[in-house]
């Protein structure tokens, strides 16, 4: 009897931990996900936002999967004639914005307002009636241009996304809470916090401590931070970092000098150290992955080139400054390489943090994965007279040929995104590209 | 200036050499035993100097030497010989800052930089100079420029090597010298310490620690001096118009590796203490020249009243034996030089006046001999006829009694005519010796010039060839004087020039003004006169003619002379001889 009693307490014993870590690994409601970013966020809009912050809040009538292909969001399907000029989306039924109101082809039409040639076609219709072939519009829908939000009383947004905004500090933090009505279900976790304005290294500090549950990690130190063990997440090098001469200055504007310092640089040196590998070495303004083209612009470094080009410019004309972002701490030494590889060519070049010089280190993010509106945005930055005509893969190369022929603006690397991810976060399963999808994320309980 | 003048002045600027010359000597003293105390000082701020530079190296050397032999070291030697120097290129920075570093650098055995904590960016690249073969680890810091992203800077560094088996690599650790590195040392008052670090071709004034542009300028040419020359120089700089605000700097070059002054320790002395000093002993020196100046022109003025009143008596003395009076005596009862010179001063006038005495009576002697002379030889001429004529009478009334009354006749003719002879000798005589007193009132010489040459008009008909010439000033004014005895001088003079000139002539009157007086000129254009003549013409009873009585040119002197003028003569044998008048327009005794 005493025996059998035993083995009955051990058996139950073991049943007992067996059904609490089964519970602990199952998906469960409710926690806080602490995130830090970088970055201060002083708006709501979503255009202000990174991409991988907007599908939190905000929804767009589709989305993109893994491969890139649109899929339903806030329109369940859409069809286009045979031009590829009329659109029709047709909404998801009992979708409604985070105040409850319900989501109407009415007020989509007035979030696109900007768009051009939409229309309302009942309530559950959307009409896009461009001029020209747009086979990318889904793409297009997909980018944060295309979240649909409205606007409260006091100009607030309000968007349709999983988490909807519970305070808002700008640039200090924003509490999102989970959104009960959220046509995809409910998330798991309660609250999302984001703390903005912290330093890199305070996040790796409060990654550690456990403070935090998703930090950002500078490419320097992502091989650092693997290497102990952190638990990390890179994205597809979806950032440009390039050299951009500013206009107006008499210095850089000879393109001969712009050429001769673009020639110089050890693009290759400076990914296998100051980057630690990560990234890709570019001389595109798409990446690779996004243009397939990109090979076709040349990145290597023509030293004796570079050398032969400064040798004919005017000796005065040889100096230029550099600035770079003081906040980033890969920017410093990545400008001052560039300085050197600069100095072997003949050109001088003083480096600086700030944002006044003839010559800018600078980041672009991807905003949206529609070749053509990058290069589109990229063509405003540099004062194209022209826009991308269609759409096409030829048509994009020539245009950002065009771009890039005087050496205006010199495409360095395409940097990754990298994480650091607290081991209780489960079901991370975020976009290649780094768009986040917190609605599935769901916590561990700590162990005490 | 008198001679009391000069003494208080020679006492005065005696006194005042000697204040100055002490004040001299005793500034030139301070001024070198500050100099003495300034280098003393210098070279103990400059020993401290390199004390400090000592200990910071040894702390740079031995921060080297751990990192050196750490095991991380040891490891990124180790991947660096793989060529693994990725992983590695931020390692730099995080072992200076545990080791308080401002610059470091791990070097792969070819040079290459593996990592750089003072830049980053400069991986790959050479650090050629340490290939140099030289015992690293057995070298002590030295100075270096050490190159940074966007400037050059100064640095104070030690090189170590690390060995993990065949793999190498350089650990070049250092620190930063600038004005935190002078801020340590212990400055005594008044003195500084500056860096120039030598890290530009040209010289930059912000490349000189803790001190204004316009200073660093100041300082340029003995920097550059220093540099130059790479030897310890020093120069005195006054940076206002006061001289207290001078200061004395030693500038000593500081050598990097090769030997290249790489920075230059300037040590600065201020002046103001010596200043100050100078001028309080130049102050001091100017109370002590005043008063001693004033006591000296009180000493001075005592000691020549006593020194010159016997010779301002020898002085007044000697004015008025000048004045003629040789009777003076000047008292003293001094026994030293003046008073000897006092009595042979009175010996030598008492001299004087004998001698004069007896002159005075020789030349009465003389003159009466003189004046007997010509007596005698003017009387004997007639006496001689006189008594040859009464012989004959006597003879004619004893031989010749027939003939007697003949002879009488003839005979009392004779004694007429020689007795008229004798009578007008002596009335000459007698008008010499009854000179009477002038009476002076205006007069018009001009008047009596013409009125004399028309009395002559006679004798100049008479002579035939002699010329009369008159040159009378119109505007001659009229003068004070007695116009029979001028009349009477200058017709002495005329008859004189036309005696002169037996063969003919120009005989030439000449009247001007000359100041408060009137110039009479009579010239002739006969044989003239030698000097011995012109020296003796006014002495009575001389003359140079065969029938003159030596009394004319006597009286015309002794006319002007109660004139209160003077008569002068100029004359050369055979070119005439020229007698000058020079008479007052007002007498003295009215004026």
């Amino acid at each position: 009897m005493r025996r059998f009693a035993w083995r009955f307490l051990a058996a139950a014993s073991l049943i007992s931990l067996a059904w609490r870590a089964a519970a602990e690994s199952r998906p469960h409601y409710g926690g806080t996900l602490v995130v830090e970013l970088h970055d201060s966020l002083t708006l709501t809009d979503p255009g202000e936002w990174p991409l991988r912050l907007v599908p939190l809040v905000y929804d767009g009538l589709v989305r993109l999967d893994d491969r890139g292909e649109p899929q339903p969001a806030l329109a369940i399907s859409w069809q286009h004639d045979a031009s590829n000029k009329r659109w029709e989306f047709h909404l998801r039924p009992h979708a409604m914005f985070h105040d409850g109101s319900p989501v109407t082809a009415a007020a989509v039409v007035a979030c696109l307002k900007d768009w051009t040639n939409v229309a309302a076609a009942g309530d559950g219709t959307l009409v896009f009636q461009a001029e020209t072939p747009a086979p990318d519009l889904p793409v297009r829908l997909a980018s944060a241009r295309g979240a649909i939000l409205m606007r409260g009383a006091d100009g607030a947004t309000i968007g349709t996304g999983p988490f909807r905004i519970t305070e808002w500090q700008p640039g200090k933090r924003a509490l999102l809470g989970a959104y009960e009505g959220y046509w995809g279900g409910r998330p798991f976790v309660d609250f999302v916090d984001v703390h903005m304005g912290r330093a890199y290294r305070d996040q790796a500090i409060d990654l550690e401590l456990g403070k935090a549950d998703l930090v950002e990690i500078p490419i320097g130190d992502a091989r650092r931070t693997a290497q102990q063990a952190v638990r990390t997440w890179t994205t597809v090098p979806s950032e440009l970092l390039a050299l951009l001469f500013e206009r107006g200055h008499g210095v850089t504007e000879d393109a001969h000098l712009r050429e001769a310092v673009a020639l110089s640089i050890d693009r290759s040196a400076i990914r296998n150290v100051l980057l630690q590998g990560q990234g890709d070495s570019t001389g595109a303004i798409l990446p690779g992955w996004l243009s397939g083209y990109a090979f076709l612009f040349p990145s290597a470094r023509d030293l004796d080139r570079a050398r032969q080009i400064a040798s004919a410019l005017p000796k005065p004309a040889l100096r230029i400054s550099l600035a770079y972002d003081l906040a980033d701490s890969l920017s410093r030494p990545v400008a001052e390489r560039i300085a050197l590889n600069a100095r072997e060519a003949g050109v001088t070049i003083q480096t600086a943090p700030g944002a006044q010089a003839t010559v800018r280190l600078v980041k672009y993010p991807l905003r949206s994965l529609d070749p053509a509106q990058v290069l589109a945005e990229m063509g405003g930055v540099l004062h194209a007279d022209s826009q991308p005509g269609a759409a096409t893969p030829e048509a994009l190369l020539a245009y950002e040929r065009k771009l890039l022929e005087d050496f205006r603006l010199v495409p360095l690397f395409y940097l990754p995104e990298v994480y650091g991810l607290s081991s209780r976060v489960r079901n991370w399963d975020p976009q290649p590209w780094g768009d986040w999808r917190l609605d599935d994320v769901w916590l561990e309980a700590r162990t005490p | 200036m008198t001679f009391r003048t000069r003494l208080l002045l020679m006492f005065g600027v005696t006194i005042l050499a000697s204040v100055a010359m002490v004040v001299w000597i005793v500034s030139r003293s301070t001024e070198r035993a500050f100099g003495r105390l300034d280098q003393q000082r210098t070279a103990a701020l400059a020993e401290q100097f390199y004390k400090e530079f000592e200990r910071r190296g040894g702390e740079i050397a031995a921060a080297a030497d751990r990192i050196a032999k750490s095991d991380a070291t040891m490891h990124i030697a180790i991947d660096a010989s793989r060529g693994e120097v990725a992983p590695h290129v931020a390692d730099a920075a995080d072992l200076a800052t545990a080791h308080a570093l401002d610059f470091l650098e791990l070097v792969a055995p070819d040079t290459s930089i593996v990592s750089s904590a003072q830049s980053q960016a400069r991986f790959g690249y050479k650090e050629a100079w340490l290939a140099e073969p030289v015992d690293w680890n057995s070298q002590p810091a030295f100075l270096r420029r050490e190159e940074l992203p966007d400037e050059f800077v100064l640095a104070l560094e030690a090189v170590r090597v690390t060995a993990a088996g065949d793999a190498q690599l350089y650990v070049v650790a250092g620190r930063r010298l600038d004005q935190t590195f002078l801020a340590s040392l212990v400055l005594p008052a008044g003195m500084r310490a500056l860096l120039y670090r030598n890290l530009d071709p040209t010289f930059s004034p912000q490349l000189l620690t803790g001190v204004s542009t316009d200073e660093a300028q100041g300082l340029e040419s003995l920097i550059k001096q220093c540099i130059r020359e790479n030897r310890e120089t020093s120069a005195e700089i006054q940076w206002t118009s006061d001289a207290a605000s001078a200061e004395t700097f030693h500038a000593i070059p500081q050598k990097g590796h090769d030997g290249h002054p790489l920075a230059v320790l300037l040590i600065g002395s201020s002046q103001r203490e010596l200043a100050t000093l100078v001028r309080s002993i130049r102050k001091v020196g100017l109370y002590v020249g005043g008063a001693g100046a004033l006591l000296a022109l009180a000493l001075a003025a005592w000691a020549t009243a006593r020194v010159t009143r016997p010779v301002k008596l020898l002085a007044a003395g000697a004015a008025e034996v000048a004045r003629g009076n040789w009777q003076v005596r000047v008292e003293t009862d001094s026994r030293d030089e003046i008073g000897d010179l006092a009595r042979a001063f009175n010996q030598m006038t008492g001299e004087l006046s004998d001698q004069r005495e007896r002159l005075v009576q020789a030349e009465r002697v003389a003159a009466w001999r003189e004046l007997a002379r010509r007596l005698a030889h003017e009387l004997k001429n007639p006496l001689f006829p006189l008594q040859i004529t009464v012989e004959n009478l006597d003879r004619a009334k004893r031989e010749h009694p027939a003939q007697f009354e003949e002879v009488f006749r003839e005979s009392t003719a004779t004694l007429l005519a020689e007795l008229s002879n004798l009578k007008a000798i002596i009335g000459r005589f007698s008008d010499f010796a009854k000179m009477p007193t002038p009476q002076f009132e205006p007069m018009q010489l001009n008047d009596l010039v013409r009125a004399v040459l028309k009395l002559v008009d006679a004798q100049l008909i008479a002579a035939g060839n002699i010329h009369p010439e008159a040159h009378l000033d119109p505007s001659l004014p009229s003068i004070e004087a007695d116009r029979e005895q001028i009349k009477r001088a200058l017709q002495n003079l005329v008859l004189n020039a036309l005696d002169a000139m037996p063969n003919g002539g120009t005989l030439r009157l000449t009247t001007r003004q000359y100041n408060s007086t009137v110039i009479l000129e009579v010239a002739d254009s006969g044989q003239g006169l030698t000097q011995e003549e012109c020296a003796r013409l006014f002495t009575p009873y001389y003359t140079t003619k065969h029938h003159g009585t030596g009394l004319g040119l006597a009286i015309v002197q002794s006319v002007v002379s109660d004139h209160h003028g003077t008569i002068s003569v100029e004359s050369q044998p055979g070119r005439g001889a020229t007698f000058r008048i020079e008479l007052p327009i007002i007498q003295a005794t009215r004026a």
